[in-house]
Order: C-alpha cells, then sequence, then structure tokens
C-alpha cells in the first residue's frame, strides 16, 4: 500500500477551523486552511464579547488569527471551493478553484490607500448592512491575511486602484486558479449560515427599520462597528431606552421546518442585553424566550446575574407578532403574560436568530459524497461524533450541529486527533521547520527601547488617553520610539514593529496593551522575527488592570497608564537576552480515569502511535457509561462500551492500570513522573503529559423523600428498572432540577434534561397508557436533542413548568405519594399521585478533584470541577503546560461531547509528544558562584528539587538543573547572600519597575 | 494635604498564575475599582523579597500588597507559605520604622476571583486612606 | 423694465469668434451683459469654477467649445460635456435651477450661431429670474447646498467617476469589457447623492455639533439615510461623536489635515 499523505485540507476557516489547523501544524502536519471568503475568522469576528467571560471576541482571536496566518506549515487558501475529492483515507486528491481576488497576496501591505480611493461603494457585509464599504476591500481592519481584493461585483473597472497602489499588488487579469492538492485527511469546519429572518414575516424585519438581528446587535455594541461602540438605532440614529430580545427565530419552529434548537441564541442574548446594559445603565432590556437554555459550564451563574445585577427582565412567552407605530417607529410586541394578552412599547427589537446549515451544505455533501442529516446539517453518530459518513473527512464546529464557540473549538483539537492518526505514519513528511534570523547581539549597547501603546478600538482608547500617554512615553529616559496603534495585536502592527525595530535599531521593546497571558507569545514572536531575543520584550498591562477598571475616571487612568509604562520601561531597560534550554519528551500520556473519555483518550493516544497509561480506581474500566442502557439515538451504548473496553484491552499501546490511584506526580511537561498506589503496591511511571479524566458524579438526593420511599427513585434507576423489569406504574412524575440550580448547587447540570426525555420516550414506548408528567424549570433540549422534546410531548408526556416560588411539595398520605403541583396556565396547585417519582438529579464534581487538582497544580472551579486555561478558546488546556482535561472532570455533559474533548485532550497532547525535545522557559534561577556560601537554604526551599550542591574548587556551591526550574524564585529570595537571580525578573529589574511605578526618575543607573 | 482628598498609591506584588490573573478577570469583568494600585508581576508571590518591599516604602508607597496563590493552590507548590512568614516578620520591623503594619497586606486571590480582587483593592484603599499619606512619602 | 441677466461665458481658445478675441475685453460686441473668459480648453473647467462663479452672483454659465469630434485637444471638449452632465445633476439638489448652466458647441467661424446661442441662453435665464445667489441676500439654503457641492466636486470620488466615463463606457474597463451607459449613470447618481448629503452635512456640523434627527429636518432627508451618511463619515474620519444629550449623540465635524 502507498505511503500515506501527511497533510491535511481544512474546509472553512472559521475559529474551528483554525484551532485545528493549529493543533495538526503543531503536531507535525502540513496544513491547507481552505476558505471561501478573503480572510479567516469566520463569525467569531464579527461579535462583539463572548459568554460567560465578557472577553472581546476580537482580542482573544486576534493571537490566534495571526498564528495560523504566520504559521510556517499552514497555507491559507482563500476565496476557493472544493470541485472534486478523489481518493481514499490516507490519500485523497482534491481539486480546488479559487477564484481571483485582484490583488497579489505577497505584494499588497494592506496599506488600504486603494479603499480609500476607490470611487464604488456597497453595503459592507461585515457590518451586517450597516454601513458601507467599498468595492476594494478587507473584510475587517485585523483581517488575515491582511490582504485587499476586489468585489468584482461592484467593481466597475475604472482602474483607480491600480494607479495609487504604490506596492504594485493590482492585477486584474488574474483568472480563476485550479488547485490540486494531495492530503492525507479532510476536516471539515464550514460553519453555519445565520437563519434569515426576513422569512419570520410576522416580526417586520426588512420592512421595520428598528427590527434588528443579534448578528446585527454585536456590530452595533462592538467599539469598532459602524456606530463607534454606541448603542443606536437604524432609524433615526437615538440611543434606545428598552430593548427586546426574542428568542427562537428560526429555531424550535415547526412552521418553518427548523425543528432544532440553536444552541448559543440563549446565551448571546443574555450577553447582548448584559454589554448593552453596560454601554448605558439605564438602559431596559427584556428577554423574550421559551426557556432559557444556559445550560454550559458557569452559563447559569452568568443568567443570575443578568436577572439580579443587572436588571435584565426574563419574560417566558412566544411572542406572535411585533407591529411599528408609525410616528416614533417604536416597536409593538405582542406576548403573554399569566396567559393573558399583553402588548410592550419598546424602542429597538433584536431577533436572535438561529443558526441553518452552510449555503453550500448540499453541494458540499455531493461533492464530498458524505451524508446530511434531515436539516442538512452534517450526519454523525453518537459515538463517532467527530467523523463523517466517509472515511477520512472529519467534521467539527456547527457543521454537525449548533453550537457555541468552546465546543466548537473542543470539536475542532478533537477532529484534529482524528485526522491525525489516521496519518500519524507520515507525520513530519512534509512540514517544515520555522527559520529565524540570527540573534541580533545587542551586548554592550545603550538601551534603545520602542514603546507601542495600544488603543485596542476603544478598549483602551476610550478611556485612556493613549496620544498622551505616548508623548509622555517619548520623554522617558532610553525611549528610543514611540507610537500608538488602534491595535497593536494585528497583522499589520506586527509587519510594523518589525520594521521599526530595525528602523530605528531597537534593542528592546514594550508594548502597553493588555494582559500578557494572553498576548507575550505573540509580541515575543515578532521580535524574534525581527532579530532580538524574547526576553529583550515586556508588556504594561493598561486594559485589563486600568481602562477596564477605572472606565469612569479618565484622567486617573491615563496617569496610572503613564505609570505602569514608566515602571516597566525602568524594568526593560535592564532586561537581559536568555537562552532557552530543549528538554527531552518522554512520548507517553498518563490518562486519569478510566471511564468514556479517558478510554477515548488514551485510545486516540495510542492511534497516533503514542503509549499510554490508563489509571482507574474501580476494578473494571466504563465509568458512568456502564449505568447507560440505552440513548436518544439507536446506538446501543453497551454494545459499544463493550469494543471500546475490548479495544482499549487490545491495543498493545495501553497500559491499563486498576484498581490504581496516584499517589504523587512530580517533573513536568515532557517528564512527568508519576507514582501509582495499586491497592498499597507502589508504580512509578514515566509520561510526558497528563490528561484528567476523573468524571463526575451523581447527586444522593435528600429530597421528596428519596431514600424514604422506594418508589422515588433516581433517572438512573428508573433506567435500571425500564431495561431490566419491574416497571409497571401507571402513573409517573420526573421532576428536574434536583441538586442543581439551586443555593448549594448553582449550575445546571445539562445532561438531565434530555435523560427525562429519553426515559419518558421508553415509557411511552413499553406502556403507551402510563401518564407521564416531568416538572421542569426550563427544558434544556439543546441542539437536535429539541426532536425528542417535541416527539415526547406529542406522544402526550406532559411537561409542567415549575420555579422557585412553586416547586412541587410530596407527601407520603395512607400510603400513596401526593404530589401537589402549581399549574402556571390554570393558576392552581394540582394534586398528582405518582406510583413512581423520578428525580432528575445533579451530576456533582468528583470528590477526588481536590487532591488530583492539588497533586497536579491545576486549579477547580468554583463548583469544584477542574477549571481550564481559557472558558472560550483554550477548553481542554490547563495554564500549565502538558497538562489537559476532557469529560465530566471538566463539566457535566453528554456522550458526544465527552468523546469530541477527549480526542481533543489527546490532540493537544499530540501537540507536546510528537515532539523529540520541547523549548523551556529561560526566566529560570541562576547562581553566582563567587557569592554562593553554600549554605544549602535554596535546595531546601525548592520543592522540585531543582536546586543541588556542586563542588567547586572544594567548595560546595548552589547549582540550578534548568529543566527542572520553574522559575518561581522563592530560592532567590531566600538566599541570605543575594547570589541567586532570577532572570528576567531579577532583583534589581523588579527594585527599578517599583521605583519608577512610584515616582519618576530623571535618572537612572 | 487634607485626609479626605488623600489618594493613596499602592504597590501590588502579584503572582503570574492566580493573582494576577484574578486583576486580569477584574478588568474582564469591569469590575471598577479606584485606581490606587500599581501592579509589578512575579512568577510567584514568593519570589517577593523583603527588599521589595521596603523598597517599595521607602519610594513613597502609602501601601504594599502582596497577593498570590491561595495556599495549597501555589503553582509553585509551597511558595505562598514561605511568603506568609516573611510577610509577618516584615510587619514588625514596619512597626520600627514608624509605618503602620496595615500599610503592607497579604492576600491570596485565585484566577476565578475577579470580584474578590477589586474587593480587596476597594477595602485596602479605604484602610490605607484613613491611615493618610505614608510617613515616609514625602510627596514622590 | 426687463431683467437683464449676468451670465458669465467660458469660451475655449479656439472656437472664439475673431472679433472676441480682437477686443480683448472680455465683452462681445452688442452683448455687454455676457462676460467672457477665455480658457485655452473647455476641458479645463474644473466644475469647482463654475459653482463659484454663481456663488459670486452669475444668473447663468454659458460654456462654449468647438463641435464634437473637432477639439485642438483631441477631446477636451467631451470631458467638458461629462463634467458639465455632472454638475447640472449635482446643482439640481441644491435648488439652484440646473437651467442656469448651458454647454454649447460652436466654431470660431460661426458668429451667428454664437449670436443665437447666447440669445437664447439669455432669454431661458430671464425668464428663470435673477439667481437666488445674486444680489445682496443670497437665499441661505441654496448657497449652502452650492458650497457643498464645491466640495464634492474637489473631492476624489465624483472627478475619478467623471474622468473614466469616456473609457469606460467607449473604450471597456480594466476587464476589458465596456460600462454600458445605464449602468454607468446609475453608479454616477448615486454617488452624487450620497456625496451631496455627506458634504451638506460636513458644513452643517462644522461649527456646531447636530443629532441625527436635527439633521434629516434641517436636510429634508429620512434619519435613518442620515445616520448611514454618519457611519461612512465617522469611518472616513471626517466627523466624530461630539457627546450624548439625553437620547440623541450629537457629531461634529473633523478638521481634516
Amino acid at each position: 500500500m502507498k505511503d500515506k499523505v501527511g497533510a491535511v485540507l481544512v474546509v472553512g476557516g472559521g475559529i474551528a477551523g483554525i484551532q485545528a489547523s493549529l493543533d495538526l501544524a503543531n503536531s507535525g502536519f502540513r496544513v491547507y486552511l481552505l476558505d471561501e471568503s478573503p480572510s479567516i475568522g469566520g463569525t467569531m469576528t464579527q461579535l462583539d464579547k463572548t459568554f460567560p467571560t465578557n472577553d472581546c471576541a476580537m482580542c482573544i482571536l486576534a493571537p490566534k488569527l495571526v498564528m495560523a496566518g504566520r504559521h510556517p506549515n499552514i497555507e491559507l487558501i482563500m476565496g476557493a471551493e472544493i470541485k472534486s475529492v478523489e481518493g481514499e483515507e490516507g490519500h485523497f486528491q482534491v481539486a480546488l478553484v479559487r477564484k481571483p481576488r485582484y490583488i497579489d497576496e505577497e505584494k499588497c501591505t494592506g496599506c488600504g490607500v486603494c479603499a480609500r480611493k476607490c470611487p464604488i461603494e456597497g453595503i459592507d457585509e461585515f457590518n451586517e448592512g450597516l454601513g458601507e464599504r467599498t468595492a476594494i476591500y478587507v473584510k475587517y481592519p485585523q483581517a488575515v491575511p491582511l490582504v485587499y481584493a476586489i468585489d468584482r461585483d461592484k467593481c466597475i473597472g475604472c482602474g483607480t486602484c491600480q494607479e495609487v497602489c504604490k506596492a504594485g499588488a493590482v492585477k486584474y487579469d488574474e483568472k480563476e486558479k485550479r488547485i490540486a492538492l494531495h492530503v492525507g485527511s479532510i476536516i471539515l469546519s464550514p460553519g453555519f449560515e445565520e437563519f434569515d429572518p426576513k422569512l419570520k414575516g410576522e416580526y417586520g424585519y426588512g420592512r421595520y427599520s428598528n427590527v434588528v438581528s443579534s448578528i446585527e446587535f454585536e456590530r452595533i455594541l462592538s467599539a469598532s462597528g459602524p456606530y463607534g461602540g454606541i448603542v443606536l438605532r437604524p432609524s433615526d440614529g437615538k440611543v434606545p431606552r428598552k430593548i427586546a430580545f426574542i428568542q427562537c427565530v428560526g429555531s424550535r419552529d415547526a412552521k418553518i421546518g427548523n425543528n432544532y434548537c440553536s444552541s448559543a441564541c440563549c446565551m448571546y442574548a443574555i450577553k447582548e442585553a448584559i454589554i448593552a446594559k453596560e454601554h448605558n445603565p439605564d438602559l431596559q432590556c427584556t428577554i423574550f424566550f421559551m426557556d432559557v437554555r444556559a445550560y454550559g459550564k458557569e452559563f447559569d451563574a452568568y443568567y443570575n446575574r443578568a436577572e439580579e445585577e443587572y436588571g435584565v427582565k426574563f419574560v417566558r412567552s412566544r411572542v406572535p407578532q411585533i407591529g411599528e407605530v408609525l410616528e416614533s417607529q417604536n416597536l409593538l410586541v405582542k406576548y403573554v403574560e399569566d396567559e393573558n394578552p399583553a402588548t410592550e412599547e419598546f424602542n429597538l427589537v433584536v431577533l436572535s436568530v438561529g443558526m441553518r446549515p452552510p449555503k453550500h451544505a448540499e453541494e458540499l455533501a455531493k461533492t464530498l459524497d458524505i451524508k446530511l442529516n434531515k436539516y442538512n446539517f452534517c450526519s454523525s453518530e453518537t459515538f463517532s461524533p467527530l467523523e463523517t459518513s466517509r472515511p477520512g473527512i472529519y467534521v467539527c464546529g456547527a457543521f454537525s450541529s449548533p453550537k457555541d464557540i468552546p465546543e466548537s473549538v473542543a470539536q475542532a483539537s478533537g477532529a484534529a486527533a482524528k485526522a491525525a492518526s489516521s496519518i500519524s505514519s507520515a507525520r513530519e513528511m512534509l512540514t517544515t521547520v520555522k527559520e529565524y534570523p540570527p540573534e541580533r547581539d545587542v551586548s554592550g549597547e545603550e538601551p534603545r527601547i520602542g514603546v507601542f501603546v495600544c488603543h485596542c478600538g476603544i478598549n483602551i482608547g476610550g478611556v485612556v488617553n493613549v496620544p498622551e500617554v505616548v508623548e509622555y512615553v517619548k520623554t522617558l529616559p532610553n525611549v528610543a520610539y514611540a507610537e500608538h496603534n488602534l491595535y497593536t495585536c494585528s497583522e499589520d502592527t506586527q509587519k510594523r514593529i518589525h520594521e521599526i525595530i530595525k528602523e530605528h535599531n531597537l534593542n528592546r521593546v514594550v508594548v502597553a496593551s493588555c494582559t500578557p497571558r494572553t498576548h507575550e507569545p505573540l509580541f515575543r514572536e515578532t521580535v524574534r522575527e525581527a532579530g532580538l531575543n524574547i526576553y529583550l520584550f515586556e508588556m504594561a498591562n493598561i486594559r485589563d488592570q486600568c481602562s477596564w477598571v477605572h472606565m469612569h475616571e479618565h484622567e486617573e487612568a491615563t496617569e496610572k497608564a503613564k505609570d505602569l509604562v514608566r515602571s516597566i520601561v525602568a524594568k526593560t531597560r535592564l532586561l537581559k537576552p536568555l537562552k532557552k534550554p530543549m528538554i527531552d519528551v518522554t512520548p507517553i500520556g498518563l490518562v486519569i480515569g478510566g471511564g468514556l473519555s479517558g478510554m477515548t483518550a488514551a485510545l486516540e493516544l495510542a492511534k497516533q502511535d503514542f503509549e499510554a497509561h490508563l489509571v482507574e480506581k474501580e476494578k473494571e474500566l466504563g465509568g458512568h457509561l456502564r449505568h447507560i442502557h440505552y440513548l436518544l439515538g439507536s446506538e446501543d451504548p453497551q454494545e459499544r462500551l463493550g469494543s471500546i473496553i475490548k479495544e482499549v484491552t487490545e491495543n498493545e499501546k495501553i497500559h491499563v492500570h486498576l484498581n490504581s490511584e496516584l499517589s504523587d506526580v512530580e517533573g513536568y511537561v515532557g517528564n512527568f513522573k508519576t507514582t501509582l498506589n495499586n491497592d498499597g503496591e507502589k508504580k512509578e511511571i514515566k509520561h510526558g503529559v497528563v490528561i484528567v479524566a476523573t468524571g463526575a458524579m451523581e447527586y444522593n438526593p435528600n429530597e421528596y423523600l428519596y431514600g424514604v420511599d422506594e418508589r422515588v427513585v433516581t433517572q438512573r434507576e428508573l433506567e435500571e428498572r425500564l431495561t431490566n423489569g419491574g416497571f409497571n406504574a401507571k402513573t409517573v412524575v420526573m421532576i428536574q432540577c434536583v441538586g442543581s440550580r439551586n443555593g448549594e448547587h448553582p449550575y445546571c447540570s445539562r445532561i438531565c434534561c434530555s435523560q427525562a426525555v429519553k426515559n419518558a420516550l421508553k415509557i411511552k414506548e413499553l406502556s403507551p397508557e402510563t401518564d407521564v408528567y416531568v416538572l421542569y424549570k426550563d427544558m434544556r433540549t439543546y441542539g437536535f436533542l429539541e426532536d425528542y422534546y417535541r416527539e415526547a410531548a406529542s406522544k402526550g408526556v406532559l411537561f409542567i413548568n415549575y420555579d422557585d416560588e412553586n416547586r412541587p411539595r410530596l407527601v407520603q398520605e395512607n400510603g400513596k405519594l401526593k404530589l401537589t403541583v402549581w399549574e402556571p396556565v390554570i393558576k392552581t396547585w394540582t394534586p398528582i399521585e405518582p406510583d413512581l417519582l423520578a428525580l432528575s438529579v445533579a451530576t456533582l464534581p468528583n470528590p477526588d478533584n481536590e487532591h488530583i487538582a492539588k497533586m497536579l497544580k491545576v486549579p477547580l472551579s468554583k463548583d469544584k470541577f477542574f477549571l481550564e486555561a481559557h472558558m472560550k478558546l483554550r477548553p481542554v488546556d490547563f495554564a500549565t503546560e502538558g497538562i489537559f482535561l476532557c469529560g465530566l472532570a471538566h463539566w457535566p455533559k453528554s456522550i458526544e461531547e465527552s468523546i469530541s474533548q477527549a480526542c481533543a485532550a489527546a490532540a493537544r497532547a499530540a501537540t507536546i509528544l510528537s515532539k523529540e525535545a520541547l523549548e523551556v522557559e529561560g526566566a529560570i534561577a541562576n547562581v553566582n558562584e563567587d557569592f554562593c556560601s553554600g549554605c544549602k537554604i535554596c535546595e531546601s526551599v525548592c520543592a522540585y528539587n531543582a536546586i543541588e550542591m556542586k563542588e567547586v574548587d572544594g567548595k560546595p556551591r548552589a547549582h540550578v538543573l534548568e529543566a527542572l526550574c520553574k522559575g518561581c524564585g522563592v530560592c532567590g529570595s531566600s538566599c541570605p547572600t543575594g547570589a541567586i537571580s532570577m532572570l528576567n525578573f531579577t532583583d534589581d529589574q523588579i527594585l527599578a519597575q517599583v521605583r519608577a511605578a512610584l515616582k519618576e526618575e530623571t535618572k537612572y543607573d | 494635604m487634607t485626609k479626605s482628598e488623600f489618594e493613596p498609591k499602592i504597590v501590588g506584588f502579584l503572582c503570574n498564575w492566580c493573582s494576577y490573573a484574578g486583576a486580569d478577570l477584574a478588568g474582564v469583568s469591569r469590575i471598577q475599582y479606584p485606581p490606587t494600585l500599581r501592579i509589578v508581576r512575579v512568577m510567584c508571590s514568593g519570589r517577593v523579597d523583603p527588599v521589595f518591599i521596603l523598597e517599595a516604602f521607602r519610594s513613597g508607597a502609602d501601601g504594599v500588597l502582596v497577593a498570590g496563590c491561595h495556599p495549597g493552590d501555589c503553582h509553585y507548590l509551597s511558595g505562598n507559605y514561605k511568603l506568609q512568614r516573611r510577610v509577618s516578620m516584615l510587619k514588625k520591623v514596619l512597626e520600627q520604622f514608624g509605618l503602620e503594619p496595615e500599610r503592607l497586606r497579604l492576600e491570596w486571590v485565585s484566577a476565578s476571583e475577579g470580584d474578590r480582587f477589586a474587593t480587596v483593592i476597594k477595602d485596602m484603599t479605604e484602610k490605607v486612606k484613613k491611615l493618610g499619606p505614608s510617613p515616609l512619602n514625602n510627596g514622590g | 423694465m426687463m431683467f437683464r441677466p449676468k451670465i458669465v461665458g467660458f469660451l475655449c481658445n479656439w472656437s472664439l469668434p475673431q472679433e472676441v478675441n480682437t477686443t480683448g475685453t472680455g465683452i462681445i460686441q452688442g452683448y455687454p451683459k455676457i462676460r467672457i473668459v477665455r480658457v485655452m480648453c473647455i476641458g479645463r473647467i474644473d466644475p469647482v469654477i463654475v459653482l463659484e462663479t454663481f456663488v459670486k452672483g452669475a444668473d447663468g454659465v454659458l460654456v462654449i467649445g468647438c463641435h464634437p469630434p473637432d477639439c485642438h485637444y483631441i477631446e477636451g471638449n467631451l470631458q467638458a460635456e461629462r463634467k458639465i452632465k455632472m454638475l447640472k445633476k449635482l446643482i439640481s439638489r441644491t435648488g439652484l435651477e440646473p437651467e442656469r448652466l448651458r454647454l454649447d458647441w460652436a466654431y470660431a467661424s460661426e458668429t451667428e450661431l454664437f449670436a443665437t446661442i447666447i440669445d437664447d441662453f439669455r432669454t431661458q435665464v430671464a425668464v428663470l429670474g435673477p439667481s437666488p445667489l445674486a444680489g445682496k441676500k443670497p437665499d441661505e439654503n441654496v448657497l449652502a447646498g452650492i458650497m457643498a457641492a464645491k466640495a464634492v466636486t474637489g473631492d476624489s470620488r465624483l472627478r475619478t467617476l467623471v474622468g473614466r466615463e469616456k473609457e469606460l463606457i467607449e473604450e471597456g474597463n480594466v476587464y476589458n469589457e465596456k460600462v454600458e451607459q445605464e449602468e454607468f449613470d446609475e453608479v454616477m447618481n448615486e454617488s452624487i447623492d450620497e456625496e451631496y448629503v455627506r458634504s451638506r452635512i460636513r458644513l452643517l456640523v462644522k461649527d456646531r455639533p447636530m443629532s441625527v434627527e436635527g439633521l434629516a429636518r434641517h436636510l429634508g432627508l429620512d434619519p435613518k439615510k442620515v445616520l448611514r451618511h454618519i457611519v461612512v463619515l465617522r469611518h472616513r474620519g471626517l466627523v466624530a461623536l461630539d457627546k450624548i444629550e439625553r437620547e440623541d449623540p450629537l457629531y461634529i465635524a473633523l478638521e481634516v489635515t
């Protein structure tokens, strides 16, 4: 058989496609990233903020865009589509057609002079038609690649752009280009299409100026949007006082054939309402909803904050119609309150539009020969959520089902794992290593510091007087150059920094913008490309720790920004170049937890040719899945579990350790050493990464007579009865949110709604005459699960809403269970006598999490689930390198989601395991042997055993083991003779920073 | 300068992994607090040498905050425990210099506690305001 | 007494009758109310100059060049034709009657034709009466319109379109396709509309900030459209948000350097 091809084609350059590309490119594969638009970034580039952290979407996305744009093993193919795919897994021949862009990508500098001179205007799609753009354009200011394109439909061909282009980049004679690619795997991440709200004529979209779609509203909120970040209404540019959000526009709607739930709209509407309120605290926001589906990690807390802190009003009602008041162009929203029709007037209405499959889904499916589901989303199975119907072609993101960003990102990494495992024999066959220019020797040079101060749109510039800061910075000693940028992180600014370093012969660089925690790597890369050592770079955080927290004190914030920049400049003056040591990587993974997630992660590592140790504290593998007997879909979970366990135990690369727990973990990324305790017997394992898949546990209820009356069971116990016989109830009541969404566990357990629907359907299947009631707070059957909810309702399952004030009451009376339920429609307390009461109990974090987290030095969330590095864009990473998480250890989730995350964790792990050696931190401890007295205090305080004593000229002297040192600096601050300095955080540097933070110094020495 | 007009300057040594992230989270959540803090990032709060704290006071800081991970959460295992001992020692030293020990504060702030971070700064600003300018602060 | 309009005539050097050339006074004998400005080619006539002539109080502006296809400068006359066409469209938006501007053709030898053209035009203008911009109290609205139009004709967008019109329609564009006159006119009319309104907005908010509603009232336009223009003007860095009063953001023009 032919050798496999070590390249992957990723179709669709949104956040999912970008993540998949980065993971693959970082683990030894060549990537072609294709998008039909002229730039990557997808829908996320249009968003203002993201829930639940309210991070600015562009801020967190920009570094990834730039990384993808400059990765030596990712080739961007913009404006292209697939014409045919021949061959099979491992060897696909793909024919592409690239539309002419009419601009030479190599030559265009993105300067934008052409757009300023172009006489033709048209609708700006990026701003959802709320503004205009020229016929020659870039999609958005930070676009990657930052290369203009000509919109041939609008261009009249006047030739002006060519005349004004100094770079000579315009080429009108460019023709459609055919491209043939040879790849081993294909990942589909074409995203979604917004639902066209014109199809819901009753809402007046397109007729009423002040009815906008949610994505338009994102642009209205955005600082870089058409209204410059002030919320205005389109009809007259006035600031609205009352905004209504209408949920489920184009979702959960049988009339238009979109029965499914679009999964993300509840949360984005809440976010939009919160952000709008932040813009204008007097604003009244009302969200009209059917169920608030805040099922994700920390979503309910966000929902509660919206209601309690921000005063967002929530009204449970489907809105049948919207009318317009002629004179004011205000809108009359009709709804139902307490079963009575009501009408309320609003200044602006936002339609929370759902997600549709991508426009060309059918064509794409035909070209690729893959199956779609009945809604034209990509079809996949419960146990293979990342696989399409054609082997070697994988799917991730909203194309397989509507989903939010973190789930798209997790799926993207997961799809990368799948794509990599089918071609792992071809790893590194087609990749190139990034070449950097030699580092310039700056020793002996006077410091020449360049300072770049970022406006961050209006995030900083709207509060801090940025030009004033720049002028001030120019007066500081050793500052050879200073300027301000709209976005210092954008691709064009990177080029600019590079040029300015050369032009002004800078030997140190400071960026004053956001947090080094997200942006330092990007800027370090930029200075390195310009020939400077990365440790000659520093950042001042004037956004997160200044403009954002002093929004109303412009002068004080400006002064503080000056102080912060001045103090960082003082430190920068003393920076020294450092070397990064290389450390070997043990290409073995350790997976903690032998449930579905852990087994999947281990298998995915093994399929990529890495050994894996799978540690399970129980006596058998399988975890929770052992208790699941049927699913909403047709797959048999026990059969699947059996085959997965078989696959795991038969795989030579997987070492299963049952009845085992971790007793000690030492080491660091690439070189961990873990001691396992197997019934008192200790075993030591060496490995390069850790994947945490410790699962979760079920809440043991003390509500509703559970444990007192045997007719009260949990859903899992009900499932056992429905599977193994012994079910004969005539009236079954299910109560949702038992132990969830309450004071003790404020979060949503996510899976219980669909579990209840699943069991209700099973009851109706086995015993159609049994009455089934489901008492719920919000039915959170998101995505395609909605179909089953609808099916259950159509089969006569009665769903009754309750809230915290009107919880169901249960008593035992004459040997019977008597449940009293508040019936909101008829507004009375209604008695029901169930013969079986099933409690949908909460999913609780595994109690082992606490000590495992301590052992691994990773954090837990408030709710004691593991806390990932970033909720939006790093869903399976910990901040600590080399440690990853997946499955229920992260948050309650479904089988598909657990599998996707487990694959994702494996993909992320592979970015480390695939390397022979890793570069480690250069900012570590350093001993000046002349000052060392050999007292050994440092050796005793170092928690990593990174210091050993060596004989130098017959005397003991401290010696730092570079690979072990984490750079914490505890040794340095304990050393009695000052012999230990912390590179990049030396005493001199910190003291200079402290002094300069407090006062201006005219002389530095 | 009357005490009511006095805006103290506080130097905060924040560990990179927890407290600095907590301060970022306060920013991301737009939780407002007084603009009195000047942050110095260190990798671990255990890195904070008594010399740094003394130098901050000598340079005119009205207060010094050292913030690290909660005990047990330390990214560097136990750096924060060592710090705790050091800070209580330092407070005694400060008293000898005529500085109120309340001007030095040690706090544990995790990456998920943006709210708490802001509360700490608000509270510390209030307290230092009441103490008035540091006797070592000769106006910068 | 019958109204005697003040008319300024821009005549090309090569189509100017001999007797005019010889007097050198700029006044054609027998037509003392027509002031002649001699230009080497009427293609040279910048729309800004024509508008300025109206600002100065001319009741009519007459442009005469050689009959096409003759032109001493190959096709300066045709260039002028396109400029005048655009100018008439632009003027019509200001409230000034576009009939006060006329382009005609005559050879230097056609003295009689000259007389007829001038007569005709004088009559036409006389019927219209004095220009709203003539006299001591010019109509402020029309004046504002003409000032805005002046700014527009000085800007690159319309100049580019006018400059390219002939080439695009007759020879084809950069993609070797000929642009239909109709299609071009549509683009042109839209551009004139947009740029004229934007120019008016800029002038209106030059000294005092105004709201979208205020601007819309002043211009007699749909506020929705005004807002779209504000978006463009902000994007171009020509207008900025000044402050928000109650529910109305007020915008102010930015000095452009």
